[in-house]
């Protein structure tokens, strides 16, 4: 064990004895239990002194301990706290949010296993021709769109198979390759904020807002989301040439396709193709995303499309982790602790234009350094309280903080830690971090500048 | 990394040791390289290190060696738990059929190289040997990514291995 974990354990076991020990004034007795179970957890979250899908499961565990009528503490005669059945806690992992990731880790899954990502990939990267400006943005526009779908994990990793041969028959001095091996993960990045199951945070976020009575539909989160995106697709790519100019107009590579043809490949293409379909427009036709999700888990399973053993495959850990946050955001709103820590800043001083700032710069900071679930689910329940406590405005503001938190969190791109894609994309050895860290710099500041203004001049006209 | 990796390189002619060595230099950051002129000094290298908690990934021995014999090593690590999953190469000139066939069956050899060999070769079969090794045994194995088959890893972490959206 490293000394940064064991600094992490004893600094959490530390943060869970303070509320223990001390008495704060104005916060309930379970308000302070609530406040040891967040101490721990952001430690233990920040240092990854265990793995952090652990640190949510502990979370979880817990509250059940602490904080349901199951638990040790006899709520009864206490004030300011009626303790919710443990369900509460453990239900978090049925979530309709989870269900939605659910839904689409199945879907994922069956795409890799009958090379549906790699060969849709292909075909969608024909017509942007042969000239190394447009397979750029080919590329780029091709990893967003799956990455809107799939892991970003995932989709860089398949990515990074196809631009490996392209980078190597380039010029070794040809700066193209870094601008090429830096949009894959850039694009997986941006892509993952377009739709809520993009990209973990965005689960946390819209878990939050559902325990809040907020709904958000699929086809809502993308009238908000994906325009910034597409902008923001853009304008990376021309940040990555501007930086990064190819010293050569064009780049050679094959791109052979053959779809897989079974009856179950096919089963799988029209289940993904029917699902995506009904996610995007749920607006129009009502059915919850979350109940759409369970039709690729149901097709596929009894087609055997996916066996048992795909299944014990999926990325448990990850719904775990989601779980997790929103679970924390439970205890926090319910025992007044998220009220009582944001109330100690007065933020009646701020505009609520600074607010979305500020929680745009924490959470782009952040997420720099922690995982961007982890960032969401702990600024999430903080900034949900400002709208419960009337510095933001009601439905609309829980709505706008959420997408500041959840957007500028994806647009931590600046160091391999930041998110796995910049991981896997500096370890193939063709950039450098120094490369990572100028353009990546630029394009998550402009990306914050652009929630900002959306916040500002968008988002206010269509919620 | 968390766990170091070793290549392991048995010959007893001392040209042939550099040869070898210098011709999967390109690996050495990654994967530290350990020579021995002897089976016995093979054991007692790898004894220290496995007790240490590094693995050995690889090892590429020559048959005729002075005492012991490699395929007689081969077949020991073969039954050391600790050693079963390294990858095993015969690098010789002079193995008869019977001691080949030994090696295949009970020491799961992976390949024989015959001297002399070629460059390309014998970087292209550590590679994939390593590769083969990190992915069944390694946690992450995006660390390995710069000096190893970098599709075939990206490609199991697209499966699922190794590391997921956080």
């Amino acid at each position: 064990m490293t000394k940064t974990k064991l600094t992490g354990i004893f600094l959490g076991l530390l943060g869970f004895l303070i509320p223990l020990v001390l008495d704060f004034p104005g916060l309930s007795l379970a308000g302070h239990y609530a406040m040891s179970i967040f101490l721990m957890a952001a430690v233990f979250w920040m240092f990854e002194a265990i793995p952090i899908y652990s640190t949510s499961i502990l979370v979880i565990f817990s509250q059940v301990i602490l904080l349901s009528t199951e638990g040790v503490i006899d709520y009864s005669g206490i004030a300011g706290y009626e303790p919710a059945s443990y369900t509460r806690f453990i239900a978090t992992l049925a979530d309709p949010i989870i269900i939605l990731f659910l839904g689409g880790f199945v879907l994922a899954d069956a795409a890799v296993k009958y090379d549906f990502d790699k060969n849709l990939t292909r075909i969608l990267l024909r017509p942007f021709g042969i000239r190394t400006v447009n397979i750029m943005f080919g590329l780029m526009a091709v990893t967003a769109a799956l990455s809107a779908f799939m892991s970003n994990t995932a989709t860089t990793a398949m990515m990074v198979t196809v631009i490996i041969p392209i980078i190597a028959k380039m010029d070794p001095a040809d700066p193209a390759r870094i601008g090429i091996a830096l949009s894959v993960p850039f694009a997986a990045n941006i892509g993952g904020i377009s739709t809520p199951i993009g990209t973990p945070p965005n689960a946390v976020v819209i878990g939050a807002l559902n325990q809040q009575g907020v709904a958000v539909a699929f086809s809502s989160w993308m009238l908000y989301a994906l325009p910034l995106a597409l902008v923001m697709l853009f304008i990376a790519w021309r940040v990555l040439l501007w930086l990064y100019p190819p010293q050569t107009d064009t780049v050679s590579m094959t791109l052979d396709t053959r779809m897989k043809q079974s009856v179950q490949a096919w089963i799988l293409y029209i289940t993904f193709g029917v699902t995506v379909l009904l996610w995007v427009t749920e607006g129009i036709h009502g059915i919850r995303s979350s109940v759409v999700a369970l039709l690729p888990v149901t097709l596929l399973t009894l087609t055997s499309v996916i066996s048992k053993q795909d299944i014990r495959k999926l990325p448990w850990e990850v719904l775990w982790l989601i779980a997790g946050g929103i679970a924390l955001g439970i205890s926090m709103k319910e025992t007044g602790l998220a009220e009582w820590m944001v109330g100690s800043i007065s933020w009646d001083q701020l505009s609520y234009i600074m607010v979305l700032v500020v929680f745009g710069v924490v959470a782009l900071v952040m997420s720099n350094f922690l995982s961007n679930t982890v960032t969401a689910s702990l600024l999430i329940p903080l900034a949900l309280s400002l709208a419960t406590s009337g510095v933001l405005d009601g439905v609309f503001g829980m709505l706008m903080i959420g997408l500041v938190i959840a957007l500028s969190a994806s647009f931590a791109m600046v160091l391999p830690i930041s998110t796995p894609p910049n991981a896997i994309a500096v370890s193939t050895g063709i950039i450098k971090t120094k490369d990572m860290i100028v353009s990546g710099f630029i394009i998550g500041l402009i990306g914050l500048l652009f929630v900002l203004v959306l916040a500002a001049v968008y988002w206010p006209f269509i919620i | 990394m968390a766990k170091k990796i070793y290549i392991f390189v048995v010959e007893d002619e001392p040209e042939v040791l550099d040869a070898i060595v210098r011709d999967i230099s390109g690996f050495e950051d990654v994967f530290p390289v350990e020579m021995a002129d002897t089976a016995e000094e093979a054991r007692d290298l790898m004894t220290e290190l496995l007790d240490a908690g590094s693995e050995i990934g690889l090892i590429l021995c020559d048959h005729v060696l002075p005492g012991q014999n490699g395929v007689e090593l081969l077949v020991d690590m073969q039954k050391d738990p600790r050693t079963r999953k390294t990858r095993k190469v015969l690098i010789t000139g002079q193995a008869g059929l019977d001691e080949t066939v030994r090696a295949v069956n009970e020491a799961d050899l992976e390949h024989y190289i015959a001297k002399p060999w070629k460059k390309e070769e014998l970087v292209s079969i550590t590679k994939k040997l390593l590769t083969d090794y990190v992915l069944d045994n390694g946690e992450n194995p995006m660390a390995y990514m710069q000096v190893l088959d970098s599709e075939r890893i990206a490609d199991e972490i697209r499966k699922g291995k190794g590391i997921t959206d956080s």
